[in-house]
């Protein structure tokens, strides 16, 4: 018994039809019992699609037209195509606070109201929800497009077959400078070390981001994390911020104390510092590699698998993601992006940020999940930050 | 009804108090049980099982200490400061604001309807390094030629300080405002100084408000952990940054709910010893 | 302080330094006043500052030039006026109710001996002892223990309520401590029973006060991030639509928002103003 049926039963009786009719609206916006767009519902494409996602994520008619591209938007054009509307919500705004939000709904078996979430794997959380089973397999056979998936993305350590993910985002980890302060920095070794940065640099209070590049500097490889690399990467850090080199621990508010030269160099994600536009702010690849972080899509318990499935199917098409990659300014996994985005406007060859060149993709590495999930290597880098 | 009233005189607390007490019990005191149960819980995420882990409040007392120290200094010095800010702005609205009253009220509230990310964002903009306030300061000596206000322990607690003003003016507003004028006068009319008069009149009369200021200031702050986050660094974390990251991050469910309710249970011990110093009718009447 | 030099001469009026010197004990409490409300605006000085800025980029963090445009166009942040609404309707709602439940309990403590007193008087003082995380998470075990109530504008009306409540019987005790009750004895040796006596004479006497307690209610409703996020489901408020972006992107249309609500506000407030100023000297 689906959804539509238990609805049109319900006219035909003419009960309590009203306030009836928009339980399931409220189930589907609040995610209490059925979660979701109701229990059966997971069993066929609705025409509604329910998409939790971080805000700026996407491509909008005012960003498609800053980028030169004349096109409706990745949404309105998903909808032309398959009559499904899509509630786009804008309400994953850490990686942490949304876990809590939802684990609980999750863990009791109920869904939240969503048929695709987003988390980044640069953080335990992703991997928390495939390893509980929180969130269900995609339906491969809906999404033939699966094939233009970049090879670098095919075989994540959370996920090795992608059974239940598929990038949707990614940016780069790397070092940001401003130039009113400072001279180029270009190596993490310089940001801990330089004394002329004294106090004036900072670093994330995310593990995997700041560990991760640390690790690159040291030459140890973040993906596959030992006691040994750990240790050698947090007394690194332990010792910049003993000597009074590191002004403080930051998460997304490292962009005011830059913009305003309080900080002279820090760890920096490229999207940022090129939606920041101030032009005396500086983005590069630390000179030992950086990491790479990907938001993936996944689909939690209750979503509609088949709706969600046509949906990234429909993203993995080159041109939509060139569009989408030009709108969002984020980097996209899907193969041969770039072409298609120059085809819609040749300033995308020039893009480093949102299309970087091979090279640069080559210096990129990912973070260890294991290392992410792992209980006292969290508990000592909490300990670093005073927590 | 009021004759009933009158006749029932003995549960007219109870009345009183239901409707509000039941609120808290259903939507605080029941949620607590919740906490309470998961602070004696044992095992990593997801697995907890229920030990009667007290092992857990012991271990989460000698690990943070320094921060729950730390906690009540800030709190401590936070509500100093609001109080000595706050009463003669409180003062001047009692007695001398008349018809401005309100609207200075007003604006005691009104930076919290601008959310707290945006004052901070002003804030950390005024404060900036480069910005005039500390060049200013740098040029009278009052800071060293590379020193800062943000990322200190100074802009933590102001930052505190001037979040939670409105906490200490309004009751402190409160008491003031009750103050019968005549006894003012009376005691000018028996030739006390302005002075005295305030010392041995006013004071004393707004002792309640200043009791109301300064636990309505000094609780929640000693709980903060947005202030230390934004505005601080390592060495200036409060046993709010604590649970929060073994919460949101560490997903250590057991240590956050007994940092809770230590925290908790140190206040109310707190609470007790200055219950007894300022006398209880000051709390209760 | 002045430092002009004078003669005086015995049995002359109160001399020039102390005349200024009263003068300027008269006004310093105002002077200081003013500063103090100086310092309470600075930074909103600067969120209305910079409401009017156009930003390079998409985060309003550094001045760059001036515009109207933001004003004109407040509403081009999708989701940006929902917040508001939904975060004022919360706020009203449950300061009224908050100051109502918290009024009566506080009545009970200060006027009335009974049993468990000190221990209402503590539990009171609970909530705000609990960090937010905490507090705000269980209660979303509750909510989710008890699947029948859904996540969204009831479940945060709920836990506004819970955690002013505390503040404004915090606030309005310190008026009914030490409260003269001889008006009261007057009024009911006059022939008024309790009921009529409280609400003709207590209320308006302790009104005042619930304003005060009812104005940090308001403020700590419509500023609240944590609670509120674990406990709204979708449904978004002011602060959280803030916090939601803040990783990507702070539009100026954030700073426009928070200034009209701050500018009304003190619009209100003026009319307050006027509203006091007509009427005669000594009317409540």
């Amino acid at each position: 018994m689906t959804e539509r049926m238990t609805r049109d039963q319900l006219l035909r009786r003419g009960a309590t039809g009203l306030t009836l009719l928009s339980v399931p609206g409220l189930l589907a916006a609040c995610g209490g019992g059925g979660g979701g767009g109701g229990e059966d519902s997971a069993s066929k494409v609705n025409d509604v699609l329910n998409f939790s996602n971080w805000g700026y994520y996407i491509d909008t008619k005012s960003t498609l037209k800053d980028a030169g591209v004349q096109a409706p938007t990745t949404l309105q054009r998903f909808t032309k195509k398959t009559g499904i509307k899509v509630n786009y919500y804008e309400d994953v705004n850490s990686n942490s606070e949304y876990f809590a939000k939802v684990q609980g709904r999750l863990a009791r078996g109920r869904g939240i109201g969503r048929d695709i979430m987003v988390s980044t794997d640069n953080d335990r959380f992703l991997g928390e929800y495939i390893s509980n089973n929180w969130v269900q397999k995609l339906d491969k056979s809906l999404i033939p497009n699966m094939k233009n998936l970049i090879p670098a993305q095919q075989h994540p350590p959370f996920d090795p077959n992608r059974d239940y993910s598929l990038p949707w985002a990614s940016g780069m980890d790397g070092i940001g400078w401003n130039e009113d302060v400072t001279d180029p920095v270009t190596s993490v070794k310089q940001l801990l070390e330089d004394p002329k940065l004294k106090g004036k640099v900072g670093v994330w209070n995310s593990m995997g981001d700041t560990l991760g590049l640390v690790m690159l500097e040291n030459g140890d490889d973040p993906a596959k994390v030992t006691k040994a690399s750990f240790d050698r990467a947090l007394s690194r850090i332990q010792k910049a911020l003993d000597s009074g080199q590191i002004r403080g621990f930051y998460g997304n508010d490292y962009a005011p104390p830059l913009s305003h030269g309080d900080l002279a160099a820090c760890m920096a994600w490229s999207g940022d510092i090129a939606n920041l536009g101030n032009p005396k702010l500086h983005w590069e690849v630390p000179d030992k590699g950086g990491i790479i972080w990907t938001d993936n899509m996944v689909i939690p318990l209750h979503g509609s698998v088949p709706t969600a499935s046509t949906y990234m199917n429909f993203m993995y098409d080159p041109k939509i993601a060139a569009q989408w990659a030009l709108g969002a300014n984020y980097i996209s996994s899907v193969t041969g992006v770039k072409e298609e985005a120059v085809k819609l406007t040749p300033d995308a060859a020039k893009n480093e940020l949102t299309f970087p060149a091979d090279k640069t993709l080559s210096q990129m590495h990912q973070n260890d999940p294991a290392m992410l999930k792992n209980a006292d290597y969290n508990k000592r880098w909490l300990a670093v930050q005073g927590q | 009804m009021g004759t009933f009233l009158h006749r029932h005189r003995g549960i007219t607390p109870y009345l009183l108090l239901a409707p509000g007490i039941l609120w808290l019990g259903l939507f605080f005191l029941w949620p607590m049980y919740y906490l309470g149960y998961e602070s004696l819980q044992t095992g990593l995420f997801p697995d907890f099982h229920f030990s009667w882990a007290f092992s857990n409040y012991w271990d989460a007392l000698s690990g943070y200490h320094t921060q729950l120290e730390r906690s009540f200094v800030y709190a401590g010095i936070a509500t100093v400061a609001c109080f000595v800010l706050a009463y003669p702005l409180a003062y001047w609205i009692a007695f001398r604001a008349g018809p401005w009253r309100n609207l200075f009220l007003l604006f005691i509230v009104a930076p919290f309807f601008v959310t707290y990310l945006m004052r901070t964002l002003a804030w950390l903009n005024i404060l900036a390094d480069q910005g005039p306030v500390v060049g200013f300061l740098r040029d009278v000596h009052l800071l060293a030629p590379d020193g800062r206000l943000l990322a200190t322990t100074f802009a933590v607690v102001s930052g505190i300080t001037y979040n939670f003003f409105p906490f200490m003016a309004l009751p402190l507003y409160v008491s003031l405002e009750q103050i019968d004028e005549g006894l003012l006068e009376a005691a000018k009319d028996l030739y006390a100084s302005p002075t005295r008069a305030f010392l041995r009149v006013t004071l004393p009369l707004s002792a309640p408000g200043i009791v109301a200021g300064t636990l309505l200031t000094f609780i929640p702050a000693a709980g903060d952990f947005i202030n230390a986050a934004l505005l601080g660094t390592p060495n200036q974390t409060m046993i709010g940054n604590v649970i929060q990251a073994k919460f949101l991050q560490s997903l250590d469910y057991p240590t956050a709910a007994s940092l809770s309710f230590i925290l908790m249970g140190l206040i109310l011990v707190f609470l007790l010893f200055y219950a007894r110093a300022v006398g209880t009718e000051k709390l209760t009447g | 302080m002045s430092s002009v030099a004078e003669t005086v001469t015995p049995g002359a009026k109160p001399g020039l330094v102390a005349r200024i010197w009263r003068l300027v004990a008269r006004h310093a409490l105002t002077v200081y006043a003013l500063l103090a409300v100086g310092y309470l605006m600075l930074p909103i000085a600067v969120v209305i500052l910079f409401s009017f800025n156009h930003p390079t980029g998409r985060f309003n963090y550094v001045w760059n030039s001036f515009t109207l445009d933001n004003w004109v166009h407040w509403n081009a942040v999708l989701g940006i006026q929902g917040s508001v609404v939904t975060s004022l309707e919360v706020a009203a709602l449950a300061t009224v109710v908050a100051t109502v439940l918290g009024t009566m309990i506080a009545l009970a403590i200060v006027r009335h001996r009974f049993i468990g007193r000190s221990a209402t008087n503590l539990l009171v003082f609970l909530p705000m002892s609990t960090p937010e995380i905490v507090m705000g998470s269980s209660l979303l075990t509750l909510f989710l223990n008890h699947g029948t109530i859904q996540l969204g504008f009831w479940t945060i009306f709920i836990a506004h309520v819970m955690f002013i409540v505390s503040f404004v019987v915090v606030t309005v005790k310190a008026r009914l401590i030490g409260f003269d009750r001889h008006m009261e004895e007057a009024a009911m040796d006059l022939g008024a029973n309790e009921l009529v006596t409280f609400a003709k004479v207590t209320l308006p006497l302790i009104a005042p006060a619930m304003l005060a307690a009812a104005l940090l209610g308001f403020a700590l409703s419509i500023d609240d991030f944590v609670i509120t996020y674990l406990n709204a489901g979708a449904t978004q408020t002011f602060p959280i639509f803030v916090w939601g972006i803040a990783r990507v992107a702070v539009p100026p249309q954030v700073n426009v928002v928070a200034s009209a609500i701050f500018l009304v506000a003190i619009a209100i407030g003026l009319g307050n103003v006027m509203l006091q100023r007509r009427k005669p000297k000594g009317a409540p």
